[in-house]
This record gives structure tokens, sequence and C-alpha cells, in this order.
């Protein structure tokens, strides 16, 4: 119970740094961003093919605002609690350490995701497509998805490396999610890609009609399986980075 | 109580060679009692300060805090502890009623309990009129008041004090030792470092003098300021070199 309110309350306080009014009109023009594609897309080329725009919306949400939403909320703000001497007076209190990461997890993943689902609506609205309801509930389940993996992806460097998060951040979101993600070998099971990647194409009925090529860069297994392998990996990490930081000491800075 | 007992931490450096930052330090700060931590910089008052509050672990000896052992239990130092370091570390957003909270649910507490325990608090510190002002907007003194705050949310037993009155003009420093006092006769454990003598010459009940890792003089208020130069000449006397082999 300790360790539940004190989550929640990190996570309280996270929120209320990350409502901050410039971040929140930067995060409104990132939003928009998907949606000024799709229209751009639309006025050039006049009526969007559906696949395309499927395709395009997966690309820019799920993927890249996702991904950039939590790179700028779950490192620096982990980091920054390492680094401007917040974290000692969690750290003192029991289950402290504990509730600072999963807290954090907990803001990061709310905050990106809201933003994550604004911008999605925005972008159907733009991209005018006939089914927008059910890609909204695909898309929807994909940001949930995504954001859970990547902000527990993102914690472990930030607990390693808290003087250089945002830099070893970006790096493991190129090598783990986008190289060792669409290798077509055992590595890329370990990654959140592959199954958002396979959840798009179950939930769109793409399997049959995918190149052989294209095949191999999607899990065949049903949707429990890939759900069930991204909570597996999130918790995996949060364990390992709340581990770490269980273990963490800090020095004075003259010794450190 | 606070209680350490042949505290050791090293450090490895950068080059590999072992820093002895505090090495075999011991002492007790009984009930209702105040002591001074004294010492120049990179001597390991800090250090000693994070292994009583299991910021660090320590590579040999140990340290309990109201009976729990900074190793086996810091679960219960935790509980039993209230912390305050030299940064204030106060988020600029959240307002002094809003930390209080946030920490004190940190500590377990309901909403019932914070109901009453957080008001008590901020008029305790003098707080009760910035209350719902966002700490990035208030006077050093006061986010220090805040920091303290947070440090005795959970009406801890005993406070290690980490140059508390760091940054404050001699008003603030006067009033928040005036709280520190008041806090020692509650009974509280209170180990208070600083680098400014003259402002706890009379407020502490002994003094520890701290140079290379060790306690190289310790002694009562009346003991430290019964020596030439007072408890300034004691200080100098027992860490200039020569002084101790």
């Amino acid at each position: 119970m300790i360790v539940w309110r004190g989550i929640l309350a990190v996570a309280g306080f996270q929120l209320r740094r990350l409502l901050a009014p410039q971040r929140v009109i930067v995060v409104a023009l990132a939003a928009a961003f998907p949606a000024a594609v799709m229209l751009a897309v639309r006025r050039i080329a006049g009526d969007i093919d559906r696949n395309f725009a499927v395709v395009l919306l997966y690309a820019l949400v799920p993927e890249m605002l996702c991904m950039l939403g939590l790179l700028v909320t779950m490192c620096p703000v982990v980091a920054d609690e390492l680094e401007r001497g917040t974290w000692q007076h969690v750290a003192v209190r029991p289950g402290g350490r504990w509730s600072l990461l999963l807290g954090t997890f907990l803001a990061a993943v709310t905050w990106t995701a809201t933003v994550a689902l604004f911008a999605l609506a925005l972008a159907l609205v733009a991209a005018g497509l006939s089914d927008a309801g059910r890609l909204a509930a695909v898309f929807a389940a994909l940001v949930v998805v995504s954001c859970v993996g990547r902000a527990a992806l993102f914690a472990l460097p930030a607990v390693i490396v808290p003087k250089r998060a945002l830099v070893a951040s970006v790096a493991a979101a190129f090598v783990v999610e986008y190289l060792a993600g669409f290798l077509p070998a055992v590595i890329n099971q370990l990654t959140v890609s592959l199954r958002l990647r396979s959840l798009l194409v179950h939930w769109m009925g793409w399997e049959r009609a995918l190149p052989t090529e294209l095949q191999l860069l999607v899990d065949t297994q049903p949707v429990w399986v890939q759900i069930m392998a991204v909570v597996t990996l999130a918790t995996v990490m949060l364990v390992a980075a709340g581990l770490i930081l269980a273990r963490r000491q800090f020095p004075p800075a003259e010794e450190a | 109580m606070i209680e350490a007992a042949g505290l050791v931490k090293h450090f490895r450096s950068a080059d590999g060679t072992v820093v002895k930052a505090v090495d075999g330090v011991s002492f007790v700060v009984g009930r209702g009692e105040m002591v001074g931590l004294l010492g120049a910089n990179g001597v390991g008052k800090t250090t000693t300060m994070r292994l009583l509050a299991t910021l660090l672990q320590p590579t040999a000896g140990t340290a309990r805090i109201d009976g729990c052992d900074v190793t086996t239990d810091p679960l219960g130092v935790r509980r039993r502890l209230g912390y305050l370091s030299a940064t204030t570390g106060v988020p600029d957003r959240l307002t002094p009623r809003e930390v209080l909270q946030s920490f004190g649910r940190l500590h377990g507490f309901d909403q019932a309990a914070l109901a009453g325990r957080v008001p008590a608090l901020l008029d305790a510190l003098g707080l009760g009129d910035c209350a719902e002002r966002p700490c990035g907007r208030l006077s050093t003194g006061q986010r220090q008041r805040v920091s303290l705050g947070r440090a005795l949310v959970h009406d801890p037993p005993a406070l290690v004090l980490d140059e508390p009155t760091s940054g404050l003009d001699v008003v603030g420093s006067r009033d928040l030792l005036d709280l520190l006092e008041r806090l020692r006769w509650e009974g509280r454990s209170i180990l208070i470092s600083t680098h400014r003598l003259h402002e706890i010459e009379r407020r502490c009940d002994r003094f520890l003098i701290i140079h290379a890792g060790r306690i190289v003089a310790a002694g009562t208020r009346e003991e430290m300021i019964a020596a030439p130069g007072g408890l300034e000449g004691a200080f100098f006397a027992a860490v200039e070199p020569g002084a101790h082999p």
C-alpha cells in the first residue's frame, strides 16, 4: 500500500511538472503534426489509398510520436531527478526508489499516450477515412502498447547512464527498436517494434496480403502472445531498472 | 538515537586509487540531543551523513537509527529518519503544501492523515502564508524550510541535517536554528553539519570535529567553548597540519 501511494504521488507530481505551459504548447504542435501530414498528402494526391494512410498513420503516431514523446519525458525526467538532487530526498523514504521509477513510468505513459491519442483523433479526421471508428480503436491499442513497452525500454538507459540519458535512449531506440527489430532473427522477438507491426498486420487482416519478404518482419502468433510479450519485456526492463536503482549509491560530488 | 560504530566508507577514484572518505567514525547522538558535526569541505561530513541516511552503504562498520541498522534494516531507518541535504531539491512547480503531501504519501499516509499533519507542519515552519505559492517563487529561506518540512513530514525521532543553513541570510539561519532547537526539546536526536561555527556554537549540546575521515576531536559545548579561541579555536587546533599524525 505504501509503495502504491508513493507511485501515485510521484505520478501526480511528474504530471504537474509535464504540464508546464511551454511544454504544453510544444506538445500541441507535435500532436498536430500527423494531421498536417495527412492533410498535405490529401492535398497533393487527392484521395488517400486506405492502406497507405494506415501505414502512414502507424509510422507517425505509435512509432514516431510515441517514441519522441517518451524520449522527452521518461529519460530526462528520471535522469533529472538523479542529477539535480531531488532523488536523494525520495531515496531516503521507504519504497521511495521504486515509487519514483514506477511513478515516473506511469506519468510518462499517461502523458505520452494522451498526446498520441489526441494526435490520432486529429489525424483520422484529417485523413477522412471511411471506417475511422475501427481504426481509432486499433491505433489506440497500438499507442498504449507502444507507450508501455518503450517507456520501460527508456527507463534502463536513464538509470544506467543518467548523465547521457537522452543520447543513450536515442541509441537504444535505433539499435534495439529499429535495427534489431527489423532483423529477421530471434533477436527481434525481444523488441516492441516487432510486436507492434505484428498487431497492426493482424488487426488490419493483412497476413495473407503481405509479400513473402515482409512476412519475415512480422510474427504470426495470436494477439494475446504479442501483448504478453510486450508486458513481459516491459516488466523485465522495469525490474532491471528498479534493481539498479535500489542498489545505487549517492556519493557526494567530491568523491563521485 | 543515532549511533555510528566504526563506520568506514571507501571510494575507488577514476585512477584506481582507494579514497578513504570515512575511516572508522564512531559516535552517539542521544534523545533530545543536538550534536554538531564540524569539518572542512571533503573531509567526510556529507559521506557520514549519507551513510546514516542509507544513501550509501558502509564499506565496514555500522550505524543505527532508533535501533534500526542501516545495513540490515534500511527500510526501518528510512521510516525513522528525517534527512536534509545541502541541496534543497525542492520542485519549482509544486507548492509547499503539495511537496509535503507528496512526501507524506511516500510514507504511506492517507488523505485523512495528511489533512491533519500538513497544515500543522506548515504553520510550525512558518510557511502558512505561502503554502499555495509555487516553490520556484519562494525565497531561499522558505525553500529550505520546505525542505525541512519534507524531512519532518513523517514525524521522525532522528534528524540528520547536512548544512541546513547553507545559502540562508542571518535572519533565515536564526529562524531555522530556533526551529531545530524546538525539535530538539521535543526529544528528537539531531545531527547537524555546518561550516558556520558561530551559528551553532551555543545551540548544540556536543560537537564532533571530523578531519580526513576521522573524528579528531569531540566534546561538550562547555568544553569546546572553554578552549582557547572558543569553538573556532578548538576546531583549528584539531584540524591544522601536525595536530594529528
